[in-house]
Formats: structure tokens, C-alpha cells, sequence
């Protein structure tokens, strides 16, 4: 027995040692792969595998939408897009070793990432490549932080949507609030700009951690209760928010219920509940539920995969476009000219509105506006302009 | 703070469920059974695909067909472990004890990612939820759903030890646990009596996942990750093969975690959890009610 097991873990030490080799060879040279002629190459981080595998396929999807729409007319100076999915699983090794399966793919700009937490440690494997990031999901503000300038934020950031959440809150009139997040990078970054904003204003705020994954919150809602809420913000994702919801209101809550955007899906009504979650608002980007003149993309995303499009499938397919726009406007796909490119970028038509970055390469207009869930669908409340 | 004590205690008697059939399989062959959590979210699949199939889409199922399909996925979570146990564990019975840990380690990948397959990454939402009237005692806020979970998880709790302590077929099982070729060689049929300990620990973490399907409403495949791992504590805390002991280590860590979240904070829960386990491990690893090692070797 000893001598099997000795055997195997020589075994995989030395594969250990091969890939590990390989990784390095290729992080090397990167500048191989990066032809001038062939296709453009797009890279895809998101989760298909893991607690947040259900966005996967809605990133994927919007993405390869807009791939194909930009094939259909020819692709960028003749040359034709080509999107390549790597899993991230929502986890921060899987995420790098991903980002250098896409290097080695030889990939031209990134149009993925998702968790921010996942996100956060692929940034400076590409910049090291320089190989230009366009984020549509993940936006906590550590990501900005990093001050790396292939970085560019196609969501609004955790400020820009706490400002929107402590706006609304003020409107609401809520003198005592508790804001819950999962203790993850861009909830908690959200929780903790929403918590000072309103503290600014003189609203008292309390705050609760809630452990992901788990089923039961009862514990959580209890402590939550305790301080009397008249509004409880919910800053993370909708499978704990929709259980958190429903169990506030079985607790004999009545007071108002709020989410961040990483909870804006069909799914958190069917988990909380039709009744449960009715009247429950949402800080959110503008998507093309709310966005007038969006139906022809709605039923275009309907037709090529027979399903509705999920929480950033826009985002994603903006950032496919951004990138075709970026690599036209750079006459190729040279990392650093694409990245001066992007910076550059004024008034391109995005979901969110006209594009253009601010220093720090993010939105600059949020776009955060407030939903409501009414008839078991989040609807516009306010766009809060 | 009662409300935080019976929070605690309806959460523990899940974790207590699950970690009667992980003690049940360790103290009848040693092994660890990754996969056991798992098995909880195949019963938590199985209820869902079943009651879907009814064609129950609205609030008014009955209680009879709600039992129906409880006994219908105990069966078929049990099966599913007897079959684990043939395939994967049974084979490798003799060998060390790292190699069958590490076999139930990818049983429990291999049922995971193959609900997966079959029912999709999203997360998905029970076509029943149970809706009673909550009661208020003493300010606290008991749910009728709670109360009818916790008096059924008590009354399988209570038939398992009619079945340990009281028939021929739970004196085989202890039996084996103190030594398995002392019982062979008295006549008793490990293998079977094996088969037969899984089939009711399986069917026991299956039921606890259909539990938790219908009173939270949201399953998705990797649910039986965390719970086994708490089950798993559980267990530990109570004495590891002690069916009464696992049964108060449940509750008991339930209790913990409650007022942990309650005094410390949320973000304390998993900390408090499994420093206990890190604990008891070191200390005291035979646990609360555990035997001592000398007397079970």
C-alpha cells in the first residue's frame, strides 16, 4: 500500500512540475500568438461550474450575440471575432489559471469577468501581456484600485450604485437601516460605501454578515430584526437573497426590502416567494427590461437561444462591441494601442448610455437606477436622474 | 434570545438527520463518507423532480401525497447508496484507510457535477411550499412548517433506535461496528448488513434534503457540500458511531451557531462551527459520547 501511494504522489509531483513549466513558458513569450491578420480573438472568464455557474451561459450568450452580429457585417476590417469561454468558477485559482489558458489561446482583449473576487487576481496576469480588460460584471472598487491601466469597468462601481441606494433610501425616508452582505469582495465593498453614506446623512445603520451558500438565515434575520429596520438592504446575490427575503417576511417583517444588482434575476422572486417577494426594489443598471426601444434585442437574444436573456447578458454583449469598436479605432490588435484606444472611446451607444471613461476607467454615469418587484417582475420604480 | 434557541435547534435537527447515517456508516465500517452530504442533495433533486412530475404547480397538495413522496425519494436515496457502496467503497473495503476517504472525496464530485448534468447549474425553486400558521410562545415565533419538520425528524430519529437497539438486524450492525471478522465468523452477513446501513443512512440524509427542499424552496447541486461538513462536525461533537450522541451533536452545533451569529456576528458562523470541529479533533476526538479508543479497539 505504502509503496503505491508513494509512487502516485511522485507521479503527480512531476506533473505538477510539467504544468507548472508550461505556465511559464508561455507567460514567456506572449507575444507570439498575437498575429496581426487572423481572427480577433475575444476572452471569456466566467463561472460555468460553482455556486455561480447559472451566469455563465447568460455572459456567453450576450457576448456571442453581438460576435455574431459583427461577423454578419463583415467583423472589424475584414477580420472576423471569435469568442473563447474559459471557467472561472467564481474562485480565484480556477480564475488564473484560466486567464493564462486564454493567454495561451492567444487571445487579443478580455470581455469577461464576473465575481470580483475571482476577477481581482486575473488582472495583473493580462496586464502583464498587456492584453486589454473590458469588465462587464465585476465591479467592486479593488479592481480600480490595482491602478492598472488595461482596466476598464463597463458596470457602474459599488460607489456609484451606493450613492443610488442612499439616494432612494432618503426618498424612502428611512431613519433605521441594516444593510446585509455575504462578506465577499464587491458586496462587501457596496455594503460598506452604502453604510457610510447614510451614517453622513444621519440615518442609523447597522450592518450583518451572512455566511454564502447556506440554506437557513434564521440566525441572521433574528440579529437584522434586532435593530428595528425600517429598510434592510440586501448588497449580494440573489440564490441568499431570495432565501434572506423570504425569511424576513416569515420572521414578521413588514418593513421595505431592498437588493443590489448582483440579485436582480427572475430567480430571486421563484426563491423568495410571488407574495413574499412583491414590493422589494432593486439598485440596478439599466437593462433592456427597462431600457425603451430594447425589444428588438430582447427578441433577438430569444430566437438565437430560445430562452430570455439573464442578469449581464447585455453587459457582456456591450463589451464584445466596445472591444470591436476599440480594435477598429487602433487599426489592430495591438494591446496598447487598444487600451489607448478604449480611453479614448466618446459616446459609443451602450445599454448604459453614451460610453465614456473617467480617469480611473470606469463609467463615467453609473446609470444606477431603482426596480421594483410587481407582479413577480422587477419593474422601473425611479430612474433617479 | 429563546427565539435565537429554537432557531438553533430546527437548524441542528437537520444537521442531526445528515449526521446520523455519517455516524451510522463510520461506526459500522470506518469510513468517512464524503458523499454523504451529497446524498442529501440527490433526496432534495429527487423530491423536486417527483413532485413536479405530479404536477403539483400550486399551494394545494396534500399531506398524503407530500408522505408519498417523501417514502418515494428515502427509496431511492437509499438504493443510491447501497449502490455507492457496491461500486465505489465495498471493493476497496480491505485497503487503506486514505483510499477509500479519498474514493468517497470523488463519489461526492461524481454526484455532484451529475445532477449537474441532468439538472442543470441554476438553482432550482420547489413547486410546493409549505405554508402553515406560525404560533407565537413566549414571544417566540414557532412556524407550523418547523413544527411538523422537527416532529418528523424526530420520529425517524426515533424509529432508527427502535431498529439499533431492539432487532436482530441492529444487533448485526453493532455488531460488526466492535468487529467485523468476529461477526462473519459468527454467522452474520457483513456485506449485507452493510448494504442495509447505508440503504437507512441514505435514506435518512435523502429525507433531510427533501425537508430542506420544501422548507426553504431553493436546492441547487451543491447544497450537500456545506451540510456534510456540518453533519460531519456534528457527528464529531456528539462521539463518531453514537447514534444518541450524534443526535445532541446536531442540535448542539445548531445552538452553537445561532448564538454565535446572535453575541458575535454573522461572519463568526462558519469560525465558531468549525473551530469546534478543530477542537473536539484535538481534545477530545472521541466527543461527547463517544467511547473511549482503548475499549473500541
Amino acid at each position: 500500500m505504502r509503496h503505491r501511494s508513494s509512487r502516485w504522489t511522485a507521479v503527480l509531483v512531476a506533473a505538477g512540475l510539467i504544468l507548472s513549466g508550461c505556465g511559464n513558458g508561455l507567460l514567456g513569450d506572449p507575444g507570439g500568438a498575437a498575429s496581426d491578420d487572423g481572427p480577433i480573438r475575444l476572452g471569456m472568464l466566467a463561472p460555468r461550474t460553482g455556486s455561480e455557474a447559472a451566469i455563465g451561459p447568460y455572459m456567453q450568450n450576450g457576448a456571442q450575440l453581438a460576435i455574431d452580429e459583427i461577423n454578419a457585417k463583415g467583423g472589424v476590417d475584414g477580420r472576423m471575432l471569435e469568442l473563447v469561454v474559459e471557467d472561472d468558477a467564481c474562485d480565484p485559482k480556477t480564475a488564473v489559471a484560466g486567464a493564462n489558458k486564454l493567454i495561451a489561446a492567444g487571445v487579443h482583449v478580455s470581455v469577461g469577468g464576473y465575481c470580483s473576487g475571482a476577477t481581482l487576481p486575473t488582472l495583473p496576469v493580462f496586464h502583464r501581456v498587456k492584453i486589454p480588460m473590458i469588465i462587464p460584471a465585476a465591479n467592486s472598487y479593488e479592481l480600480v484600485e490595482q491602478k492598472l491601466d488595461n482596466v476598464f469597468l463597463i458596470n457602474g462601481t459599488g460607489d456609484q450604485q451606493a450613492a443610488a441606494a442612499a439616494t432612494w433610501i432618503g426618498k424612502q425616508r428611512a431613519a433605521s437601516v441594516v444593510v446585509m452582505h455575504d462578506n465577499t469582495s464587491a458586496p462587501r465593498d457596496m455594503a460598506v460605501r452604502t453604510q457610510s453614506r447614510l451614517a453622513s446623512t444621519g440615518v442609523k445603520v447597522a450592518v450583518e454578515i451572512v455566511t454564502p451558500k447556506e440554506s437557513d438565515y434564521s440566525a441572521n434575520v433574528a440579529v437584522a430584526l434586532r435593530a428595528k429596520p425600517d429598510l434592510i438592504y440586501w448588497t449580494g446575490y440573489f440564490q441568499e437573497g431570495g432565501l434572506i427575503i423570504r425569511q424576513l417576511r416569515h420572521a414578521g417583517y413588514r418593513g421595505a426590502i431592498m437588493v443590489g444588482d448582483g440579485a436582480v434575476s427572475a430567480k430571486l422572486v421563484e426563491i423568495a416567494g410571488a407574495t413574499e417577494a412583491a414590493g422589494v426594489f432593486a439598485t440596478m443598471t439599466q437593462t433592456p427590461d427597462t431600457l425603451p426601444g430594447a425589444q428588438g434585442w430582447l427578441s433577438a437574444y430569444k430566437t438565437k437561444f430560445g430562452q430570455e436573456p439573464g442578469p449581464y447578458s447585455n453587459q457582456s454583449y456591450d463589451a464584445v462591441r466596445l472591444a470591436a469598436e476599440a480594435v477598429r479605432a487602433a487599426g489592430g490588435t495591438d494591446g496598447a494601442k487598444v487600451i489607448a484606444a478604449l480611453a479614448k472611446v466618446d459616446g459609443f451607444p451602450m445599454f448604459s448610455g453614451p460610453l465614456r471613461f473617467t480617469p480611473e476607467h470606469t463609467l463615467s454615469s453609473g446609470g444606477f437606477q431603482i426596480l421594483v418587484v410587481k407582479d413577480g417582475r422587477f419593474t422601473l420604480a425611479d430612474p433617479l436622474t | 434570545m429563546l427565539q435565537v434557541l429554537w432557531n438553533g435547534i430546527f437548524v441542528g435537527s437537520f444537521y442531526a438527520l445528515v449526521a446520523l447515517g455519517y455516524g451510522m456508516v463510520y461506526g459500522v465500517i470506518r469510513l468517512l463518507n464524503f458523499a454523504h452530504g451529497d446524498l442529501y442533495m440527490v433526496g432534495a433533486f429527487v423530491g423536486f423532480i417527483s413532485l413536479s412530475a405530479l404536477g403539483v404547480r400550486t399551494g394545494g397538495v396534500g399531506i398524503p401525497l407530500l408522505i408519498l413522496t417523501l417514502v418515494a425519494t428515502m427509496l431511492v436515496t437509499g438504493l443510491l447508496g447501497v449502490a455507492l457502496e457496491r461500486l465505489a467503497y465495498r471493493p476497496l473495503r480491505g485497503s487503506s484507510r486514505l483510499s477509500l476517504l479519498i474514493t468517497a472525496v470523488g463519489a461526492s464530485f461524481a454526484l455532484e457535477y451529475g445532477v449537474r448534468i441532468v439538472a442543470g447549474a441554476d438553482p432550482q425553486v420547489y413547486p410546493v411550499r409549505f405554508d402553515l400558521a406560525a404560533l407565537e410562545v413566549l414571544g417566540v415565533r414557532l412556524s407550523g412548517q418547523q413544527l411538523a419538520l422537527i416532529g418528523f425528524a424526530l420520529a425517524l430519529m426515533v424509529a432508527l433506535h427502535l431498529l439499533v437497539s431492539r432487532t436482530r438486524r441492529g444487533r448485526a450492525m453493532r455488531a460488526i461496528a466492535l468487529d467485523p471478522r468476529a461477526s462473519a465468523l459468527m454467522g452474520i452477513d457483513v456485506n449485507a448488513v452493510v448494504s442495509q446501513t447505508f440503504f437507512i443512512g441514505s435514506a435518512l440524509a435523502g429525507a433531510a434534503g427533501f425537508m430542506a427542499g420544501a422548507y426553504y424552496g431553493k436546492i441547487d447541486f451543491l447544497m450537500g457540500f456545506v451540510i456534510g461538513l456540518k453533519a460531519f462536525t456534528a457527528a464529531v461533537i456528539g462521539g463518531i458511531g453514537n447514534i444518541y450522541g450524534t443526535m445532541a451533536g446536531g442540535i448542539l452545533l445548531g445552538l452553537v451557531e445561532s448564538v454565535g451569529t446572535s453575541v458575535l456576528g454573522g461572519q463568526w458562523r462558519d469560525v465558531l462551527t468549525f473551530g469546534v470541529l478543530i477542537l473536539f479533533l484535538s481534545i477530545r476526538p472521541t466527543g461527547l459520547w463517544g467511547a473511549p479508543v482503548a475499549e473500541r479497539a
